[in-house]
């Protein structure tokens, strides 16, 4: 019993090894079934797409390298959605990083449906201060972002013609792998200037952002590579997220599996009297 | 001196405080006009910290080097990568460092095979230590930690389809436990949290807490 208790953690890692790799090899047909919170997000883009087409969506990119594999799959399933439905997207960074890795999604995604660069999409890059970004955003955008990445001042992007501040937006979406929809976004942004705002954030974050969904400052949410995989579901595209929740589904079970292991041999040892 | 190091940094303080806490207030166009130049302000200063960590970083991992301290091979390497990067973005792919950041060449194949790709893996190394941490620490000793044993399970298997496979009723529960206890913890702790940090800026702001100007006290 003391050797299981104390077993060795390479045994461990080798089955979350497995774990992971054996359903990216066969392949494992779990349904997917999309959240309240998710098809939230869902439902407010199909709102805006009808209810006011004409004015651009704004989404904000706040993540970097580490978290691309579950900020990715959002990132391409939400602009997805966007483009196919023909919305005028904007894209901003809010951490540097983001720019290399969000600036390519965009542009192969814009390409895909045909959308022309200034008049149906722009991209403006990165600028550092973060809330104080967003609280000039609320007053400027051009003030706030003079230029593209291509260095084009945005006066110049047809997009942009109509753009004064943030309350020129018909929807805004960020992208979080750290506090800036609920240090940012919501207090300086969406709290000042009543917009509809939703958001999409590493799986460890979600449970943070649950009391601004009740007070309805974040309309919907995408949580982590579960969130993007709904979300790949409710527009029917089947991307990395859903091909991810096979072996996520598998490597769960693998834990839950070692905790119960674990407590069952806790609870024999401490019954027999031994140390544990 | 006392003057500059004391007085002056306090004075700051306190008047950018109050007005940063005025404004946000008052939808008046002159309020509106010293928010954004505050806000400005605060976006070069955010800029000249970069300067600040870059300058930080560097001189530490320097130390390290010139004392050969253990590791100090790591912070060659880090010299190496940062002297590497900076000469691919100043070439940025033959069009120079006053254009646009080019979208292809050596600094995107860096920045995508080394940095995304190492980043990526760092991150995702994180499920083989929470797996083994789980299995060793994970214990239903008494009743409170069994209901989190309980919880964490339920959630584990709602967050992916395999709960929804198993059963409707996991997703259902996952997704009350989301937005009902979890709710409620996480709203509690973000009141006190909150309510802490509006006591803390109060007090730095009047100047009762004054350990942010050094000195000791």
């Amino acid at each position: 019993m003391d050797r299981l208790l104390n077993i060795d953690r390479r045994i461990i890692f080798i089955f979350v090894l497995l774990g992971v790799a054996i359903p990216l090899l066969i392949d494992i047909h779990l349904p997917i079934k999309p959240t309240p919170t998710v098809r939230a997000v869902y439902d407010e883009i199909e709102r805006v797409s009808i209810e006011d087409p004409d004015r651009p969506v704004l989404v904000s990119f706040s993540y970097g390298a580490s978290t691309m594999p579950e900020m990715e799959p959002m990132t391409r399933s939400i602009l997805h959605h966007l483009f196919s439905r023909g919305r005028k997207v904007v894209g901003i960074c809010l951490w540097p990083e983001a720019v290399g890795l969000a600036q390519p999604i965009m542009d192969e995604l814009a390409a895909e449906f045909g959308m022309k660069y200034g008049t149906d999409y722009a991209f403006l890059g990165y600028k550092p201060g973060a809330q104080a970004v967003v609280l000039n955003l609320g007053q400027s955008m051009a003030g706030t972002f003079p230029f593209d990445t291509a260095g084009t001042p945005v006066g110049d992007l047809p997009i942009l013609a109509k753009v004064q501040n943030l309350k020129d937006f018909s929807f805004v979406f960020d992208f979080a792998a750290g506090d800036s929809m609920e240090f940012w976004w919501i207090p300086y942004g969406q709290e000042k200037h009543r917009f509809p705002f939703a958001g999409g954030c590493t799986a460890v974050m979600a449970p943070d952002l649950y009391p601004f969904l009740q007070s309805r400052q974040l309309v919907g949410l995408l949580g982590g590579l579960a969130g993007a995989a709904e979300y790949e579901a409710l527009i029917g595209v089947s991307g990395s997220a859903t091909s991810g929740m096979e072996p996520q589904s598998v490597t769960h079970v693998i834990i839950i599996l070692f905790i119960l292991l674990g407590n069952t041999v806790y609870f024999t040892t401490r019954r027999r009297g031994g140390k544990a | 001196m006392l003057f500059l190091t004391r007085t002056l940094p306090f004075l700051f303080c306190f008047v950018f405080g109050m007005t940063g806490w005025v404004i946000y207030y008052v939808p008046h166009e002159w309020a509106q006009t010293v928010e954004r130049e505050i806000a400005l302000w605060l976006r070069l200063v955010y800029a000249f910290a970069y300067f600040l960590g870059l300058f930080s970083l560097l001189s530490l991992h320097w130390s390290k080097i010139r004392q050969r301290q253990a590791g100090w091979a790591y912070s060659l390497i880090v010299y190496i990568s940062f002297g590497v990067m900076t000469l691919f973005v100043v070439y940025n792919d033959g069009h120079g460092p006053f254009a646009a950041q080019a979208t292809t060449g050596p600094y995107q194949w860096m920045f995508t095979s080394v940095h995304v790709a190492s980043s990526a893996t760092m991150f995702s190394m994180l499920a083989f230590f929470i797996s083994s941490a789980a299995y060793r620490t994970f214990r239903a000793r008494t009743p409170e930690a069994a209901i989190l044993l309980v919880s964490a399970i339920i959630v584990m298997l709602g967050r992916v389809p395999i709960g929804a496979y198993i059963s409707d009723i996991i997703p259902d529960t996952m997704q009350w436990l989301m937005s009902v206890p979890n709710m409620a913890a996480k709203r509690g702790i973000l009141l006190g949290v909150s309510l802490g940090a509006i006591a803390t800026s109060l007090r730095i702001i009047f100047g009762i807490e004054r350990s942010y100007l050094g000195g000791g006290d």
